[in-house]
Formats: C-alpha cells, sequence, structure tokens
C-alpha cells in the first residue's frame, strides 16, 4: 500500500481492565480482493489474542504512544477501560495521535459523566457513531472532537405526544407552541 | 416472544449482554412492528452491533433475515434512529445477501434527507454498492462532493475513495470536483445546530480530496507535479494533514525521480519550519529517508536543518512528537552517527523520562552515537540509573553496549567494567543475565586485550549462577579459551568446583571443559593433575558424567602418544561444519534413505569451517544486525505475528545499510554451490573452493536479466550465470553464454559448457562454463555473450508453438572478471594493527578514481571486490570527513594464508585518490590483490 494512501488507521479498541474488549474494530481496505487483504487478523480468535497481548503492555503503562508488533498503538488507560488506535509503522505519528485524541475527547463530550466502562455500554451507540464519524474504513474523517460530538445524535426521546388538546384553548396551544419553541432555542445555543 | 425473554433483556440494561438468539428476536420482532417504537429499535440496534463487535457473527440466512427487518426501519423519519440504522447496514452488509436492496432507500436519504443524516447515508454506499452497481450512484456522488457542506462533501469523497477499486471509470469522472475540493475551504454553516456543540472546520476535506486525487493522477508525474506546485503556495491547504500528504506526494515524486530533489529543496527547508509539528516531522522524515540512498544530492545544510528541526521535537511537551523524533534519529544513528551527536544534550535529558518507551530510545540512540571520545561519560550516565529500570530495558540496554564493544575494541576496559559490574549488581531473570554473558563471550571472542579479565569475571559469576544454560555456556566457553591463556589452572580451580557443587548437567559439560586443558602447551605440569581429576570423577554416580569421563581420559591417554591423533582433533576441535549445510544433508541423507542407513553419512561434502571463519561470519552478522535497525523489531514484538506488512517493509525498508543483503548472499550462495555439485561433470573437480558474491552482468530491468557467480576449484573455474527471461511471449532455446578471454593466449582453457535447454518466460535457470587452470592464481577477464534461439510462446499451453524453428539471436552482456579478491575469503582478527604488522610481505599500490561517487560508495566496492571483512568498523565512511581509512582482513581461500590491507581514501574536486597498502604471507597474492584493487 502507498505511502498516501488515506487508509492509515487499523484498528480503534476499546478493552476493559482484564483486557478484554468492550469494542473492536479492525478496518480493511474496501473492496480490495480476498487474497490481496492481507495482514491485519482476520480472524476473532487471533484478534483476541493480540488484544491481551497488547493490554499486557498497556496496562498500567502510562506512555500513550508506543511500537507493538510492528504497528503504531495510541492508547489511554482511564479508570476500567483502555481506549487504543492502532496505525501502521510508516504513519506520522502526530497525525494519528490527533485521529486519536479526537476519538478520546469527542467520547469525553457525549459522555457526561466521564469514560467509564459502565457509561461506555450504557451509551454504546453513541460511542459506536463517535467512532464511525472520525474514521471510516481506516480513513481519518474527522479530527474536530466538537464537530463529531456534534454529529452524534441522542437517543430518541420517547415518542413525542404532538397531539393538542384543544379542549385547553388557544391559551395552551401558545404555551404548548412557546415552550416548543423554548426548547428549539435552547438546542440551537 | 415469551415473557421470560422479554424479562430477561429488560434487566440486561448495562454491563452483561443477552445471548445472540435473544437479540436476534428480539430485533426480528420489534423492527417488524408498526407503529415503529424508535427509542427501543435504537436500543436493540445498539445490542446488535455490541454483540457483532464482540466477535459474535450470525449465520448469513439470519443476517439477511436482520438486514431486511433494519432497512424496513427508514420507513421512520427520526435521524437519531437514522444514524443507528446507517451503523447497522454497514455491518451488516458484509455477512447478509442481497445488500443492493437497500440501494434506494439510501439514495433516497441522499437526495432528500437532513444535513445531518445525509453523510452516513452517502458513507453507507461503500458497504452496499458493488461493481456491477457503483455507476448508479455517480450523479448522486457528484452532487454531494461539491456540497458546501464540509462532513457531506467529506463523505462523498471518502466513499468515492472507497469505491475506487471496483469502479474506477466512475470515479475518475469527478477529477475536476476534485480538484476543486482540494481548494475549497469549506466550512460548517452556522444556521440549523443540532446537538450542542458547535463544530469547528478542520478543513479536513481538502485532506480527504487530496487523497483521492492523487489515486486518480498517480501515473501522471506531470500531473502530480503540478498538483505540489499548484498546492503548496499562498496557504492553498489549511489543513494539516492535508499538508502531510502533500509533503509524502514530494517523497513518492523524489523517490521515483531523485534528479527532482533539487526542485523542490527550498519547499522542504521552509516546510521543516511550518508552524505544524507534523508536517515539520514528515519532512525531515522524507529528507533524512532520502538521504540515505541519495546522499550526493542533499546538501548537509538541508539534513542539518532536518537534524536541528528533530532536536526541537524532542523538546516540545506533547508525547507522540517526542517519540517520533526520536524514532527517526534513532533510524539516522545506525547509519550516520555522527550526524545527530548535536542533538545528544536533548538525548541525555529524556534518559530520565518518565515514558518507558521515549526513554528506551533516547538511551538507545544515546549509545549509538557513541565515538571514542565520549563512550566513557555515556557509560557512566548509563550505571547510574541501569539498576532502576525493569528487565526488558536493560536488556535493550546491554545489547547496544554490546554493539559498542564490538565497534570500539579499544574502549574495552570501560565496557567491561561496566558488564561487570551489571552483572554482579544487577538484579534481574535469566533473559536478561543470559544477555551479559553474551555480550561478555562477544569480547572474548573478538577483543582480545579483554579475553584474560572477562574470563575471570565470568569464573566468579559461575560461582553463584542459578542458570543451568548459562553455566553450561561459560564452561564451555572457558574450555575453549581457558588453555590458551596465560594461567591456564586458574580456570581448573574454578572448572573442577563446579564438579564437586554442581547437578549432573553441570558436571558433564565441566568435565568436557576440564578434559581440554589436558593439552595445554603453556603448562604441562596441568596434564596429570587433570587425569588424577578426572579419574575421580569417573566414579561419578551419573551415568553420563562417568562416560565423559572415561572417553577423556581415553582421548588424553592416546594424543599424549601420538600427537597427531585423532583424539587431538577430538579433544580440541579447530574446525567445524557450515551449520546449514550440515542440517540440509543430513536431511536429504535422512529422507533418501534406500539401503537402511548401509550407506555411511558423508561429510566430506560438507564446508568446514576454520575458527577464524566462523568469527568472521559472527562479526558480519552481528555488523549487520546493527545497521538493519532490527532493534525496533526485535525488541518490541513477539514473534510468531509477522505479516506480509512485516515483510515488506523489511524489502524496501529504506535504512537499510550496504552490507544488509550479505547474509542472504550468502545462504544464495551456499545452495549455488549445491547445485554446482550436483552436475556429475563439475562433481570431478573435486571439492569446492570457493565461490565469490553474485555480481549482476546486466541492468536489473533489461529483458534477460543475467548474474554471475564465479566458482573456484583447486584445478578448475566454473562460471555460473543465472539468467531470467522477463519477456512474457518468448521462450529461449539452448541458451549458453560464451565467453572469449580479453587477452591472448588465455591460461584458462575452456572445457565445457552446459546450456539451459529452453527458458521459459519469466524463468530463471543457470548456464554453467567449465575451465581448467593451473593451480596459481589465475586473473582474467572475459567478454560474455549470451547466446540463444527465440521461439514465440503459445499463451495457451505455455509451450512455443510446433515447429517453429525459432532465430537465432544474441545479447551483450557485461564482461566477467576473476580477480584477486575471487581467491579470498574475508576472515577475522582481534587485532588488526598487530596482526597486519607481523605479516611479512608488503604491497603499495596507488589509484585515482575519477568517478562522481561518494566515499561510502568507494568503501562498498572495495569490501566486495576484495571479499575482505572490514574491521573495527572501518567499512562506514563518515559523510562528514573527506578522507577514511578502511581496514580489511581475509585468507586465500586455497591455501589459508592470512592477509591485510589498509586502504586510505581522500576525496578531492577531482576525484577520490586511493593509496592501499597490503600485507600477506603470500607475496603474489599480495600483489596481486593491491595491483588489481579496481
Amino acid at each position: 500500500m502507498s505511502s498516501l494512501s488515506l487508509y492509515s488507521v487499523q484498528a480503534v479498541l476499546i478493552l476493559d481492565n482484564k483486557g478484554d474488549r468492550i469494542h473492536a474494530k479492525y478496518y480493511q481496505s474496501p473492496h480490495v480482493a480476498e487474497d490481496a487483504r492481507k495482514g491485519l487478523m482476520q480472524n476473532v480468535k487471533r484478534q483476541k489474542e493480540f488484544e491481551k497481548r497488547l493490554f499486557q503492555k498497556t496496562h498500567k503503562q502510562d506512555s500513550e504512544i508506543m511500537v507493538f508488533e510492528d504497528r503504531l498503538v495510541f492508547y489511554r488507560e482511564y479508570l476500567d477501560v483502555t481506549l487504543c488506535l492502532i496505525g501502521s509503522m510508516d504513519e506520522n505519528e502526530i497525525v494519528l495521535q490527533q485521529a486519536f485524541t479526537a476519538f478520546k475527547d469527542s467520547l469525553d463530550l457525549i459522555l457526561n459523566s466521564g469514560i467509564d466502562k459502565r457509561n461506555i455500554q450504557e451509551h454504546y451507540d453513541m460511542v459506536l457513531l463517535a467512532i464511525d464519524e472520525t474514521v471510516d474504513n481506516g480513513i481519518i474523517l474527522e479530527t474536530d472532537p466538537a464537530t463529531i460530538a456534534s454529529r452524534v445524535t441522542k437517543p430518541p426521546t420517547n415518542e413525542p405526544q404532538m397531539s393538542l388538546d384543544l379542549d385547553k384553548g388557544l391559551l395552551g396551544a401558545w404555551g404548548f407552541a412557546k415552550s416548543k419553541l423554548q426548547e428549539r432555542l435552547q438546542q440551537g445555543m | 416472544m415469551s415473557t421470560h425473554t422479554y424479562k430477561k433483556f429488560e434487566n440486561a440494561e448495562s454491563g452483561e449482554l443477552p445471548d445472540r438468539m435473544t437479540i436476534y428476536q428480539d430485533c426480528m420482532s420489534e423492527f417488524n412492528e408498526s407503529p415503529i417504537n424508535s427509542k427501543r429499535c435504537r436500543l436493540l440496534i445498539s445490542r446488535l452491533l455490541r454483540l457483532l463487535a464482540q466477535g459474535e457473527t450470525f449465520p448469513e440466512s439470519e443476517a439477511t433475515a436482520l438486514f431486511f427487518s433494519i432497512s424496513k426501519l427508514f420507513q421512520h423519519q427520526n435521524d437519531s434512529l437514522r444514524q443507528a440504522v446507517y451503523l447497522a447496514i454497514k455491518e451488516l452488509s458484509g455477512i447478509s445477501q442481497d445488500v443492493l436492496m437497500a440501494t434506494s432507500s439510501i439514495m433516497k436519504d441522499i437526495q432528500n434527507g437532513s444535513e445531518l443524516v445525509k453523510p452516513n447515508a452517502i458513507r453507507s454506499l461503500t458497504a452496499v454498492l458493488d461493481e456491477s452497481t457503483a455507476f448508479s450512484a455517480e450523479r448522486l456522488l457528484k452532487s454531494a462532493l461539491v456540497s458546501r457542506h464540509p462532513s457531506i462533501s467529506s463523505a462523498a469523497l471518502c466513499t468515492s475513495y472507497n469505491l475506487l477499486p471496483i469502479a474506477e471509470v466512475t470515479v475518475k469522472r469527478f477529477a475536476n470536483e476534485t480538484q476543486e475540493a482540494v481548494v475549497d475551504l469549506k466550512s460548517f454553516p452556522h444556521k440549523n445546530l443540532v446537538g450542542e456543540y458547535y463544530p469547528n472546520s478542520t478543513f479536513i476535506t481538502q485532506y480527504h480530496a487530496l487523497g483521492l486525487l492523487y489515486q486518480l493522477k498517480k501515473n501522471d508525474k506531470m500531473a502530480l507535479l503540478k498538483m505540489v506546485r499548484q498546492f503548496s503556495n499562498n496557504n492553498t491547504l489549511k489543513n494539516q494533514l492535508a499538508k502531510i500528504e502533500l509533503v509524502k506526494l514530494v517523497n513518492e515524486l523524489i523517490n521515483k525521480d531523485s534528479q527532482l530533489f533539487v526542485d523542490f529543496q527550498s519547499l522542504l527547508m521552509e516546510w521543516l519550519s511550518n508552524k505544524h509539528e507534523s508536517v515539520q516531522l514528515e519532512t525531515a522524515k522524507l529528507i533524512t529517508n532520502f538521504a540515505t540512498h541519495n546522499s550526493r544530492l542533499i546538501s548537509s545544510e538541508l539534513f542539518a536543518s532536518a537534524v536541528t528541526t528533530l532536536q526541537s521535537l524532542l523538546t516540545v511537551p506533547r508525547v507522540s512528537a517526542k517519540f517520533a523524533a526520536l524514532r527517526i534519529l534513532n533510524r539516522i544513528s545506525m547509519i550516520s552517527p555522527e550526524k545527530i551527536v548535536v542533538c545528544n544534550p536533548e538525548l541525555e535529558s529524556l534518559i530520565n523520562d518518565p515514558n518507558r518507551n521515549i526513554s528506551t530510545y533516547a538511551i538507545t540512540t544515546l549509545l549509538k552515537t557513541g565515538t571514542a571520545k565520549n563512550i566513557t561519560s555515556l557509560i557512566s550516565t548509563i550505571t547510574k540509573f541501569i539498576h532502576d529500570v525493569s528487565d526488558d530495558f536493560k536488556i535493550i540496554i546491554i545489547d547496544a553496549v554490546r554493539t559498542l564493544s564490538l565497534n570500539f575494541p579499544n574502549e574495552w576496559k570501560t565496557i567491561l567494567n561496566f558488564l561487570i559490574d551489571v552483572l554482579k549488581n544487577g538484579e534481574g531473570g535469566f533473559k536478561f543475565k543470559n544477555n551479559i554473558v553474551e555480550a561478555l563471550i562477544d569480547m572474548v571472542t573478538f577483543v582480545p586485550q579483554a579475553k584474560e579479565m572477562a574470563l575471570e569475571n565470568l569464573c566468579d559469576f559461575i560461582e553463584d549462577c542459578e542458570f543451568n544454560e548459562i553455566l553450561a555456556r561459560i564452561l564451555h566457553l572457558l574450555g575453549k579459551e581457558g588453555p590458551s591463556t596465560s594461567n591456564p589452572s586458574l580456570y581448573v580451580r574454578h572448572i573442577y568446583n563446579r564438579v564437586v557443587l554442581e547437578n549432573a548437567i553441570i558436571r558433564s559439560a565441566a568435565v568436557v571443559s576440564l578434559s581440554k586443558f589436558a593439552l595445554t602447551k603453556n603448562d604441562p605440569s596441568l596434564s596429570d593433575s587433570i587425569i588424577s581429576l578426572l579419574r575421580r570423577i569417573a566414579n561419578d554416580k551419573d551415568d553420563e558424567v562417568r562416560d565423559r569421563a572415561t572417553i577423556a581420559l581415553k582421548f588424553i591417554e592416546s594424543a599424549k602418544k601420538d600427537t597427531s591423533s585423532e583424539a587431538q582433533t577430538l579433544l580440541q576441535s579447530n574446525y567445524s561444519f557450515d551449520f546449514n549445510a550440515l542440517e540440509s544433508k543430513l536431511n536429504t541423507y535422512i529422507s533418501s534413505n534406500t539401503d537402511s542407513f548401509k550407506t555411511p553419512f558423508d561429510v566430506t561434502s560438507i564446508r568446514k569451517l576454520t575458527e577464524g571463519d566462523i568469527k568472521a561470519l559472527d562479526l558480519k552478522r552481528k555488523q549487520d544486525k546493527f545497521t538493519k535497525g532490527e532493534f525496533e523489531t526485535s525488541v518490541e514484538s513477539t514473534p510468531g505475528m509477522i505479516d506480509d506488512n512485516l515483510i515488506s517493509k523489511r524489502a524496501d525498508s529504506s535504512f537499510a545499510g550496504p552490507s544488509a543483503h550479505d547474509h542472504q548472499q550468502d545462504l544464495l550462495a551456499t545452495k549455488y554451490a549445491e547445485d554446482l555439485m550436483s552436475i556429475e561433470q563439475i562433481k570431478e573437480f573435486g571439492p569446492l573452493v570457493n565461490s565469490s558474491q553474485i555480481v549482476a552482468l546486466t541492468e536489473s530491468e533489461a529483458e534477460f536479466v543475467v548474474r554471475g557467480v564465479k566458482h573456484l576449484f583447486a584445478n578448475n573455474v566454473v562460471f555460473q550465470f543465472n539468467i531470467t527471461n522477463t519477456l512474457t511471449d518468448t521462450a529461449l532455446d539452448n541458451v549458453t553464454v560464451t565467453c572469449t578471454p580479453e587477452v591472448e593466449p588465455s591460461e584458462l582453457e575452456e572445457l565445457f559448457t552446459i546450456p539451459i535447454d529452453r527458458l521459459l518466460p519469466s524463468a530463471e535457470a543457470a548456464c554453467y562454463v567449465a575451465f581448467k587452470k593451473t593451480e596459481d592464481m589465475v586473473m582474467e577477464s572475459f567478454l560474455t555473450n549470451l547466446m540463444f534461439t527465440t521461439k514465440e510462446v503459445n499463451p495457451e499451453t505455455n509451450e512455443p508453438f510446433e515447429g517453429d524453428e525459432g532465430f537465432q539471436d544474441e545479447y551483450d552482456i557485461d564482461s566477467i572478471f576473476l580477480n584477486a579478491g575471487d581467491y579470498i575469503k574475508s576472515s577475522f582478527v582481534g587485532d588488526f594493527t598487530k596482526a597486519f604488522d607481523e605479516l611479512p610481505n608488503e604491497e603499495v599500490a596507488v589509484y585515482n578514481i575519477k568517478e562522481n561517487i561518494s566515499l561510502q560508495e568507494l568503501v562498498d566496492r572495495l569490501v566486495v571486490n576484495t571479499s575482505c571483512l572490514p574491521l573495527e568498523n572501518t567499512q562506514y565512511a563518515p559523510s562528514d570527513s573527506n578522507s577514511h581509512t578502511v581496514k580489511l582482513f581475509g585468507q586465500s581461500a586455497s591455501k589459508g594464508t592470512k592477509i591485510a590491507l589498509i586502504v586510505k581514501l581522500i576525496k578531492t574536486s577531482k576525484g577520490i585518490a586511493i593509496k592501499a597498502q597490503g600485507r600477506a604471507e603470500d607475496a603474489t597474492l599480495c600483489a596481486d590483490l593491491v595491483n588489481g584493487l579496481m
């Protein structure tokens, strides 16, 4: 693969405090013939073994960046989870670091009460969307955490009851409209 | 659905996930319900995706059913649900069938959906389209590509990029739009904000557009040059990723055509001081990479500024920048350490960096910059902290110190003291101790001055060493080296102590070791004591120990009677076999067993290596390891996970030193020799004396690639021509190489030629030409010509057409020289100066090279031409100086006589002046070698 390729991220992982995966996504260039797809661990068993080995290196070692099995690994360990981003050895370290920071900080933004295992599992849909907005098939899509976060929707609240009770009269309708408008405005800010 | 499963799944709000079947059933029922409950559906999709991310998978039928149920959710207009649907579509499309069915819903979204979901919809196209349908998205992608909204435009660019392998024709039509997208600075619209975050435009669309544009134009050099010109000025590119992409583009261009470099020099200089660290880094990487291959094209100021940039990156707070800069410096340090000595203060301050990876890189880099001057201070710096770091870190340091000891044998005292200190006082496991012992063994082997002191300390060490493997190795070493020292009895005492105190494994190792002292020449009285010791051991309670002692006694007895007996060689062997050849021979012997092993195994055909040969090979390998930069891979990777990525990286590793491929060539030469010996006519010539390095006789891009190897026998010479037919439609029949001596009359008499009967397209085969020669050294050059009959090949059968008579043709290849170097094998000597002074015959010659080549290239050529081993780290010419001295050592392949060369090189504006001073035991060899240097 040429070094000019946009496919710079090989995998995004979220591991728990035992090295088991909470989320794992290994990227392959899409639409490349099967036999040409080399390397990055297509089978789940090998992936999981890799993650275990990786975890042994990252656990309680706060070094953020390292070379592991001929890949560049960026990671950050939180209380009970570790976030990792893996790229090729020839990639620009700072670029990958930015992608990793984008991923990490956008999670920080969307998970209100901080990054931990329970929070990630509970808001898995949002975490997934954030990752999807950061990396697409291995291409770094965005590096600004706020932009990423702005594109992640919250889960829908229960179906809004839009039917108006006309018995309450025009005042009621006005009040309803006003509250809706305020809500929109606040959201807009 | 039963209430039971329903409950179970409600409880599983977080943490544990319900099983695969439950999730499947829940999804199937909920997604098909009407009206759609968007909250529950998104929750279910989230669970489904979590399950998939765990590595679970669904059978194709279930996956397809899920896929279709999910595509029903398109009816619901909630954006929040829609985003989740797209995620699910992307994940499921890989494992389900008929994913194309979702295309129309997705396309509807791309046209009419909200700005929020449009990018998601566009990006999901990658997953559902295939070769036959990709074109249908053309109009949509094109209009999305020109959208003012950065996310939409980026999504379209990335999708086009992803679709490139299957829809190149379609995507090529976007070339103009892509070009515009590179220069267009798209920012987020201020209206219609959803959610609470305010997006900042990073203009990353430029990066995606540039990446795509490169793919579209990559075969058009002029277009690429234009891209660089157009995008490099006036801050056209705001996004730093895009800028890096541009640096990489320049890198690509200059690697294909190094002459272009000059044009980019000022641009690169500018980029080195770019405000983005990442751009500085990429540029520095480019310059230093390029310098390893084309040092002549690069000005020293530019290289120096690249180093300065890296130096400043070492002091920034950001870890990744420091790490990256260190990685580059570390690679430079393997080739031209003198260039980065300026960074030493920064490197020293990083030794104590809290980040272990950084400190490791810093220390190894620092150690490589070691010169005879600063070694002492470096070592004392390390001594301060080595005891405080973890084991694997210590191992890295020890390895680096070990390399130092080989490269600077004169500094042995400091290094030895350091090693002994860590061996005695360091806490650590087997691997750590083993590494130190190995380093000491290296010193004993390659640095004769350090031998006795190192051995004495190893003796102390075995007094309380808990590792059997290490003990056995040291005992073996003592047996090998001890008898030739000034005070052998000292070692006998230590070894005998082991016999008294240790377990059976160590005892048997000690017995073998002891027996070697029996024939010590320095101290004849020792012999009797050894015999009495061995007699005592012969009553040991362990079988193996007893056996070994008894055999040793027998050997000593017969060796004493007759000094030329076999027992002598068995006690003190001074050669061993070429293990690779031995192994493969033994394998064939065992597998081709026809007479239940009645014919004994024939060892005579296997190359025997004397002590000196082994040392030479060893040292070469170690130096190779050093230049190859295996540090990164060997230290930080565990074996077994090597994939093609790694291999390709090795292959085009831009930092491979001059001798990186030597070892591979060694193996290849062994293989060639084996092929040779399987030919009856050649077998009659007797044992092979020497094989030369492989020399290229054509350009590597020629129609027929020819490489020659010269094989020497006692009274014969065989030229081997390896011919590769690179044509795709022509076979060559009856391929021969004619060799015409340049000077008549020739001293060589041509005996026979073994032609290649048929060389099919893209095949490689060998043709041999054999000569008879006198026993003396014969040096001659031959004009060579490739002769063959071409025949067109039927592409279906891959055979030539019946009845095709073909054309006689010939092809000029370079001359092949039989020179003095071919009679020489590289050899090792510990103290070069002493060895040089002791040799009797001297010869001096002066050359002047007019070609414009660097000193390093000339040194490489010298090493190849003379087949000698460069010693004392002189194989690397300093790039900042105009003179260099190479010390070469070798021995005659047939007679084993020694030869040493000191070659002084001085580079001036007119060329390179060479003064070669050779000394050898054999006067003719010396004269021939020195006079035939170039």
